[in-house]
């Protein structure tokens, strides 16, 4: 009896149990959402050396931040062609993942470029 | 990757030279006394051409969005059945012309 082997690399995952079962591609799945991550990060990292710059202390930088998280969810929507279920599963990986992550890295090179540009 | 980082590091040098500017407008604020309200035009300009170039890098550099449906084009699975038990090999098949125009890829 020969072995049947799976080679098959786009593992299927369901969501529910219904009559029709949505399955969707998760390791594309998996490189969208990674995509996403990269550039939250980076634009939470330019987010962070701007609010030093322009001097922003306390409640003003991180309103700042959420303005900067919002514009990047904007320009990610307008990657995926306002198409988002064709890439995503919801609308909440696009508009939420990633955003208190990015913090930690906003307040980290905020405090860095406020540093070395108002007290040095 | 090439162009995208390009546009990336060329926003970050933008950035930096609008620090550098920064830091060079308050110490002429020191020499004349006074207080920080905020950075000159130039500077501002600086910080609106910055982060929209790094922005546009932040969307192309990391990657494409691929597609999760299992039934469009570019997430087709061709997979050969691979039981040996119902494969035949010697049959009267090499005697027909051969089709070269099969999609398989």
């Amino acid at each position: 009896m020969a072995v049947h082997e799976d080679s098959n690399p786009h593992k299927k995952k369901s969501s529910d149990a219904l009559d029709e079962i949505p399955t969707f591609n998760v390791e594309n799945m998996q490189n969208n959402t990674r995509v996403i991550n990269y550039s939250r990060t980076f634009m939470s990292i330019i987010g962070g050396v701007i609010a030093g710059i322009l001097g922003f202390t306390g409640l003003m930088g991180f309103i700042f931040y959420f303005l900067v998280m919002a514009i990047t969810t904007v320009g990610l929507a307008a990657k995926t062609g306002f198409a988002v279920h064709s890439y995503f599963d919801s609308w909440n990986r696009i508009v939420l993942d990633g955003i208190l992550g990015g913090l930690l890295s906003f307040v980290l090179f905020w405090t860095f470029a406020y540093d070395i540009v108002h007290i040095f | 990757m090439g162009v995208g980082f390009i546009v990336g590091v060329v926003g970050v040098l933008i950035l930096s030279h609008a620090a550098y500017s920064t830091i060079q407008y308050r110490s002429l604020l020191k020499i004349t006394g006074e207080e920080f309200s905020g950075p000159p035009i130039n500077v501002l300009v600086e910080l609106i051409a910055g982060p929209v170039l790094c922005l546009w890098a932040a969307l192309t550099v990391p990657g494409k969005f691929l597609s999760i449906l299992p039934h469009s084009d570019e997430n087709r699975v061709v997979t050969l059945p691979a039981n040996l038990d119902f494969m035949i090999f010697n049959h009267r098949g090499k005697a027909f012309p051969l089709e070269l125009d099969l999609k398989v890829y």
